[in-house]
């Protein structure tokens, strides 16, 4: 599904090339739970965001189910990552204000999805949440957990292939952070859904089927 | 998807009420005012187009040259109607109107009215519609009057007044004039405008009489055939006058000694709907709302102004404020939302706030039309908003200016990369130069209006307040027309019984002027005025050499004058007194010079003092009585000379003015000039500083890190004060030089249009500049102080 072939990025700054990552080739299939775990600035989030397409790189090779990444225009790309990623961030990113209800709704009326079809699918995911009873709140009344929750629901509300997680947990506590993490395993089983998760956490990083560890934007091996 | 976006721009309005508020303020202020001009440019452009016909009438006007000027003319004399219309094919019919003012009786009293005087076809030619009467036939009956609505509910208490008897004045008696039509109310966008009409008047001699080719004293209109090619027509005209006129012509020249450059003149036509705004041939004599459309554009302009600084405070609060909606683009474009969408997104915004700006602005020209008819010198009526043209240029109007202000933020915000703000990374503290280079230019324009205002304030005072060399305190003017020497003195004999009353001068009605020639035989033009011996110290002008008129000289109302300064010194006199000037128009009477008064302003002071001449002479009619009454007995005064005057001349209307309250009267154009600028200057200054406001708001909340790590490093308040409001000053001095050296000429090129005016000195400058910054740092120092007394620690705890 994923296959990165030698990616490099860097920025310039004061004349020196900083390397944000250096030569990361990575393989990964439909299905998996990737886990990648390293210290701050080891080039996690840059690497999910070079897979989800949110940033460039410089260098490399990067085919997405078959499309050659590197060679697509920004619109190709936007395209492709709207209709097969869902993100999720460590800091929840829900549009203030909206409702929860209209958060999770917002992606399918991008996709210009019709509203009986599209009442009806917010209705199931909210339901799978166990967030009806939330549904008109804003986020600003919701505990970070449930935040997340429906930061997860947001991603997944549009059937992406793939989710990419950014430090889920990272704001949650213990109790949340685990509902999060079974939530995504079962999303991994249930639904086949591939996840990408950069995580500090060695015990979240365990859900995953695999984990890599990056050092100064290297995959260490 | 619309509701979405309707949806989340509401709640943004409702969540940033500052923002929302000065924005809505700003924007309906200016929708307002583009409102109301669309409305009087829209008057402007619909008038005289009532008229069915309207497109086959024309005006007969006229060019001439002399010594190398040319003049335009649109008086005719009694033959260019007739005469034309009877020799140039195309010409279906012509109308005379004549003004003039006749006294009516009603009871016993007597007052003069405006009236004008017609020809028979005036009613099929222009569509004025008749509530009685026949519109063919009402006007071919010498005897008739036709009146308006009004003026039959005000003479005969109703308008079905047709065969009803009207007393006037003809021929110094009072006639019988029979009512047999009565006409609704003239439509306000009209230049023929009347409330009483009277058949054209002309004897068989007047309509021989070629001397009549050059009487210029009324409007001709042509009804021309549709088919009709204008050029034709013209030259037809041009060739039939002076094949019918050039012999009188010759003779006129003669006997007038008129310049032998002078030419006959071209006559040519103008269409009716020119008339209203063309200045070089303005409706005038009879017709009236003659219109400059200078005064359009000014208007135009300051409107422009004000809903360009309402529309740059939109974009530059919504830029500064991107910096919060940052998260929400990233986010938006993440989950599947690409720029043409967040565009259409912002654009919706904007239009919400553009549509609740305009409510408030409908809202807003409903209550100030009434002052802004005042302005404007206009009769519009909010009923007139609903009309199909005009609904749709206020959604143009709307819609443009949803664009303007929504475009540039929606281009801005839609494009930021979604990593870069989900990630904070994104770098807002960047140098902005739009939106400091919009800042300049808000204020720049309110610097230029404010130095505008000072200097119209200053012109007025100047003109109203000038010494204008004599004394126009505590004397009132009242009217008599044609009145003989003896008869004035007689009055005056009467009124100065009353001790209230201090004296009684008296002066010809209107303005004369005329030629004579000198000594040396060179020709002086000169403004000629009759008065009696009290005139002269009534008014208290200065007698410099010579003497004054007086009754013990028996020569004096014969063949003695008094000359002004500028008199003397266009005639190049050395010795004034005993010189002599000859009155060649009237047989060549000889005059002598007995005295020199020092020059004084006797027109208004957008006149420049010309030579003038002073007579007693018999023949010569009295028009005005100057009296001049003890201060402080006003009312009774008045009593006493209303009560004489009725005593004296039962058949003639009274009415007064105080002569220096006529002095304010001859500056209305300027006053309303004051007040317009006044009003747009202000308008531009609070809505520069609310948006200024509104940027100083935000820039305090960004800088609020920066202020707490300098406070923590040991700034003072003042210092960090200073910090803040540095920033904003110095756009305002930049806003200050840009505008003072556009501001100085434009000042000084409109006080070129006044003969006598105040200099543009620097003080006005200066103070116009105080002003400024004083507002802007009003604006800016309390956000600047509530940052700067905040407890750092919280702020940096925040971060």
């Amino acid at each position: 599904m994923i296959q990165l072939k030698g990616i490099f990025k860097w920025v310039n700054s004061g004349g020196n090339r900083v390397f944000l990552l250096k030569d990361i080739n990575l393989t990964i299939k439909e299905g998996e739970f990737i886990s990648i775990m390293g210290p701050s600035g080891s080039g996690k989030s840059t690497l999910l965001n070079v897979v989800g397409m949110l940033d460039d790189f410089n260098e490399g090779e990067y085919n997405f189910i078959g499309q050659p990444v590197h060679q697509l225009k920004e619109k190709h790309r936007a395209q492709l990552y709207k209709s097969h990623i869902g993100f999720v961030f460590q800091a929840y990113h829900l549009i203030d204000e909206l409702t929860v209800y209209e958060n999770i709704e917002t992606p399918l009326l991008y996709q210009n999805v019709k509203s009986s079809e599209r009442q009806a699918i917010v209705a199931d995911i909210l339901d799978r949440f166990n967030i009806v009873g939330k549904k008109d709140l804003f986020p600003a009344q919701l505990s970070g957990g449930q935040q997340q929750l429906v930061g997860v629901a947001r991603a997944l509300v549009a059937k992406p292939k793939l989710i990419l997680a950014d430090e889920p947990t990272g704001n949650l506590n213990t109790k949340q952070g685990t509902e999060i993490m079974e939530l995504f395993k079962q999303l991994n089983e249930e639904d086949g859904v591939t996840i990408i998760q950069a995580t500090h956490s060695e015990k979240n990083a365990a859900y995953g089927s695999k984990i890599i560890n990056l050092l100064d934007g290297r995959v260490e091996k | 998807m619309v509701k979405n976006y309707l949806m989340i721009a509401w709640r943004n309005l409702v969540k940033n009420k500052i923002f929302s508020l000065i924005n809505i303020a700003g924007l309906s202020i200016g929708l307002a005012c583009a409102m109301l001009i669309l409305l009087y440019v829209k008057d402007e452009v619909s008038f005289d187009r009532f008229h069915k016909n309207v497109n086959n009438i024309y005006r007969i006007v006229s060019k001439s040259k002399h010594a190398g000027v040319e003049y335009k003319d649109c008086n005719t004399g009694f033959l260019q109607g007739p005469g034309f219309a009877k020799n140039v094919p195309g010409i279906e019919t012509f109308v005379r109107i004549e003004s003039g003012a006749e006294d009516i009786k009603s009871g016993t009293e007597i007052q003069s009215q405006e009236l004008l005087r017609v020809d028979p076809v005036f009613f099929t030619v222009f569509t004025f519609p008749l509530l009685n009467g026949n519109a063919a036939t009402c006007l071919s009956e010498p005897n008739s009057i036709v009146m308006s609505e009004d003026f039959a509910k005000k003479q005969f208490g109703t308008s079905d007044a047709v065969g009803k008897i009207v007393m006037l004045k003809d021929n110094n008696q009072f006639v019988p004039f029979k009512v047999t039509a009565v006409a609704k109310r003239c439509p306000q966008n009209s230049s023929i405008k009347f409330d009483v009409l009277l058949p054209f008047k002309e004897s068989e001699a007047d309509a021989q009489n070629k001397d009549n080719w050059f009487n210029f004293s009324l409007n001709t209109f042509l009804v021309l055939n549709p088919k009709a090619n204008l050029q034709t027509i013209e030259n037809q005209m041009q060739n039939f006058y002076v094949q019918d006129a050039s012999e009188t012509f010759k003779a006129m020249i003669k006997k007038y000694d008129i310049g032998a450059d002078t030419g006959m003149g071209t006559y040519f036509l103008q269409s009716f709907t020119n008339m209203h705004m063309n200045t070089e041939l303005p409706p005038q004599n009879g017709l009236v709302n003659a219109s400059n459309p200078m005064y359009s554009y000014i208007l135009s302009g300051i409107a422009l102004f004000i809903l360009l600084i309402a529309c740059i405070n939109f974009v530059n609060l919504t830029v500064a404020r991107s910096l919060k909606r940052s998260k929400e683009i990233g986010i938006r474009k993440v989950i599947g939302g690409d720029r043409k969408q967040l565009i259409i997104q912002f654009l919706g915004e904007s239009f919400l706030l553009c549509l609740m700006a305009f409510s408030v602005a409908l809202l807003m020209v409903q209550l100030i039309l009434p002052l802004f008819n005042d302005l404007a010198n206009k009769a519009l009526s909010f009923s007139y908003l609903f009309d199909a043209g005009l609904i749709a240029g206020y959604l143009v109007l709307l819609l443009l200016t949803a664009l303007l202000a929504g475009f540039y933020p929606a281009l801005v915000l839609s494009g930021y990369k979604p990593v870069e703000t989900l990630y904070g990374r994104i770098n807002l503290s960047g140098k902005s130069y739009l939106q400091k280079s919009l800042v300049v230019l808000q204020f720049a324009l309110a610097s230029f209006l404010i130095i505008a205002t000072l200097t119209i304030y200053r012109q007025f005072n100047y003109l109203t307040k000038t010494d204008l060399g004599y004394d126009d305190s505590n004397i009132v003017a009242v009217n008599k027309q044609q009145l003989k020497h003896s008869e004035a003195a007689y009055f005056k004999a009467e009124l100065v019984k009353n001790p209230n009353i201090v004296d009684v001068a008296a002066r010809n009605g209107g303005y004369w002027g005329t030629n004579a020639k000198l000594f040396n035989d060179s020709t002086i033009s000169f403004d000629y005025e009759t008065i009696d011996e009290s005139y002269i110290p009534a008014l208290k002008i200065p007698v410099i050499a010579g003497r004054n008129f007086s009754r013990a000289y028996p020569s004096d109302s014969t063949n003695s004058i008094l000359v002004n300064e500028s008199f003397v010194k266009k005639a190049g006199w050395k010795n004034p007194i005993g010189e002599t000037v000859n009155f060649f128009y009237y047989n060549n009477e000889i005059y002598k010079v007995i005295g020199v008064v020092k020059d004084y302003h006797y027109q208004d002071l957008n006149q420049k003092i010309g030579p003038q001449l002073f007579t007693m002479k018999n023949g010569n009619l009295f028009g005005t009585f100057n009296i001049k009454i003890k201060p402080g007995t006003a009312t009774e005064s008045l009593k006493f000379i209303q009560k004489t005057f009725k005593h004296d001349f039962p058949l003639s209307p009274y009415s007064y003015i105080f002569k220096d309250d006529q002095r304010i009267k001859d500056y209305e154009s300027e006053a309303k000039w004051k007040q317009i600028i006044l009003f747009g200057a202000v308008l531009t200054i609070f809505i520069s500083c609310i948006g200024l406001f509104g940027l100083s708001v935000l820039s305090a909340e960004r800088r609020t890190k920066e202020i707490g790590i300098r406070k923590v490093l040991g700034a003072s308040v003042k210092s960090v004060v200073t910090t803040l409001s540095r920033d904003f000053l110095i756009l305002v001095l930049i806003a200050l030089i840009t505008a003072i050296p556009l501001a100085w000429m434009a000042a000084n090129k409109w006080l070129q249009n006044y003969p006598y005016r105040i200099s543009l000195d620097w003080w006005l400058f200066v103070l116009a500049s105080f002003l400024v910054i004083l507002v802007a740092l009003t604006t800016v120092i309390s956000q600047a102080i509530r940052v700067a007394v905040a407890n750092p620690v919280k702020s940096l705890r925040t971060e």
